[in-house]
């Protein structure tokens, strides 16, 4: 019993523990041929900023739309336009921030 | 005030000097206002052509950088090592100018401007279409050798050097049409003074040796008193001939240096001048020693004659006048109306008047000047509006 407890407490404090970008982005891409990374580039070839693409991102997010979309017509044709984000404002902003924070190319290159 | 030595003083008029300075320094300023401005646009259009020629390289180069960011773009970040070449150093910048990597020496870079040079480096600065590791603006460096540089500036200096001269030439032309009128009317006075003095000299002998002869015993006092007024004006009329006739025609002729008792001639002239200061009841304070000096007789006499008809003629009615002498050193001191501070420097200068109420063409401070710088004797003069002037000769 106590180890079923301690099992159970393990999962949700893991669970708590995860934040907005690996809780609500991570999963969904983790079944998706592409990485984050490259999409992160292929954001970043269109954009040329940070606040132009985080703005881009969201808006992608908020009204997906084929469109809109960073990716390749074959890429959308397969797997389809995501559905449109059900994430408040302020847990958009961070899961982007997060991502942002994560792939970004200042810093990297030597 | 010191008034020290200057032969210039009585070949040109200060006034004169003042305007040619003043027109000099007017012209040269702008000659060299052109220069330097042709100069600045001659460097500057120069700069510009080697930097178009220079714009073909350094394109070529960002055209290789793109190609590689773009490489390095799609393998990132399996790949981060940032791309060199040895012909350039380079640096990528986003579209809010951060900048995301580079390789330059100098961080500063001007965003407004596609191509410049900036301590020894020429930059140029290409937008990219596509932006790849996110970069929107392309930094290429290379090293500005200056060689383009020695040729312009060589130019430069040759170029202006030759400017300058056929300006200054050009300049010294404008000058002597400048000064011409100047100079035509006061050839015009010397002439007149010159042509004066010649039909004065027979009437003035002949009044003063009448006025001498005159039996003063067998007149009435009324008499006296005109003929005496007759001796004063036929005196001062001397005194202005001497100087004018020194002035036109003897000033040329060879001096006739001697060691001349000052006390005796200053005694002498005092007593010439009797007459004169009796009239205006000046009272007079002598305090001589023995003192002598080389010099012509007739010069020396044309410098006390002026000093103490100066001092006379603007003194006040029962003023004063005090003469001290000793070796190296004479003053004499008025209470007369004396000379304001500004006027002091040029008081020398030859037809200078400051006081219209006296008569005169104002040459005898000029002829003292001239006298003195000849014999190497300094000038001092101190002066105080309204209370009197004090000239001490140094030798």
């Amino acid at each position: 019993m106590v180890k079923i407890l301690l099992l159970y407490m393990i999962l949700v404090s893991g669970l708590l523990s995860q934040d907005s970008y690996e809780k609500n982005c991570v999963a969904c891409h983790a079944e998706l041929p592409t990485s984050l990374q490259r999409m992160f580039m292929r954001y970043l070839l269109v954009y040329g900023s940070e606040k132009n693409m985080k703005v881009g991102i969201k808006y992608y997010l908020k009204n997906p739309s084929q469109a809109t979309s960073m990716m390749f017509d074959i890429f959308i044709e397969s797997y389809g336009i995501k559905k449109r984000t059900t994430l408040s404002d302020k847990e958009l902003e961070e899961a982007i921030d997060i991502y942002w924070e994560k792939f970004k190319v200042f810093g990297k290159l030597k | 005030m010191l008034a020290s030595k200057n032969k210039a003083t009585n070949s040109l008029l200060k006034s004169e000097k003042k305007s040619l300075f003043r027109f000099l320094t007017l012209y040269i300023a702008m000659v060299l206002f052109i220069i330097i401005t042709l100069s600045i646009f001659y460097y500057q259009s120069q700069e510009k052509l080697m930097l178009y020629d220079q714009r073909a390289t350094l394109t070529k180069y960002a055209y290789i950088q793109t190609k590689r960011l773009k490489v390095l773009h799609h393998f990132f970040d399996e790949r981060v090592k940032y791309p060199r070449d040895e012909r350039f150093k380079s640096a990528i910048y986003d579209l809010e100018y951060h900048k995301i990597f580079t390789l330059l020496d100098d961080e500063d870079i001007l965003f407004d401007k596609e191509i410049y040079i900036r301590n020894g480096h020429i930059y140029l600065l290409k937008g990219l279409d596509e932006f790849y590791l996110g970069a929107k603006y392309l930094v290429i460096e290379i090293e500005d050798d200056g060689e383009w540089r020695g040729g312009i500036m060589k130019d430069i200096i040759i170029y202006s050097l030759l400017f300058f001269i056929f300006f200054m030439v050009f300049g010294l032309y404008l000058t002597k049409l400048f000064l011409k009128p100047m100079r035509d009317s006061m050839l015009l006075l010397d002439r007149f003074i010159k042509d004066t003095t010649h039909e004065l000299n027979t009437p003035l002998s002949a009044m003063l040796a009448n006025i001498e002869m005159m039996d003063t015993s067998v007149m009435v006092d009324k008499n006296k008193k005109k003929l005496t007024r007759i001796n004063i004006a036929a005196k001062t009329v001397s005194v202005l001939y001497k100087d004018l006739t020194y002035l036109t025609l003897e000033q040329e002729k060879e001096n006739e240096d001697k060691i001349l008792s000052l006390k005796e001639i200053i005694s002498n002239r005092i007593e010439y001048f009797d007459i004169l200061i009796q009239s205006k009841q000046i009272k007079i304070k002598l305090n001589m020693k023995s003192a002598t000096i080389l010099m012509d007789r007739r010069k020396l006499v044309r410098v006390i004659d002026n000093l103490i008809s100066n001092a006379i003629k603007y003194n006040r009615r029962n003023g004063v006048i005090e003469i001290i002498l000793r070796q190296g050193e004479f003053n004499i001191i008025d209470s007369g109306i004396g000379i304001s501070k500004e006027n002091i420097p040029l008081i020398f200068d030859r037809y200078q008047r400051f006081n219209d109420a006296e008569g005169g063409f104002g040459v005898g401070l000029s002829i003292v000047k001239k006298i003195l710088d000849e014999y190497n004797i300094i000038i001092e003069v101190e002066a105080k509006e309204q209370k009197g002037t004090k000239m001490v000769l140094k030798w």
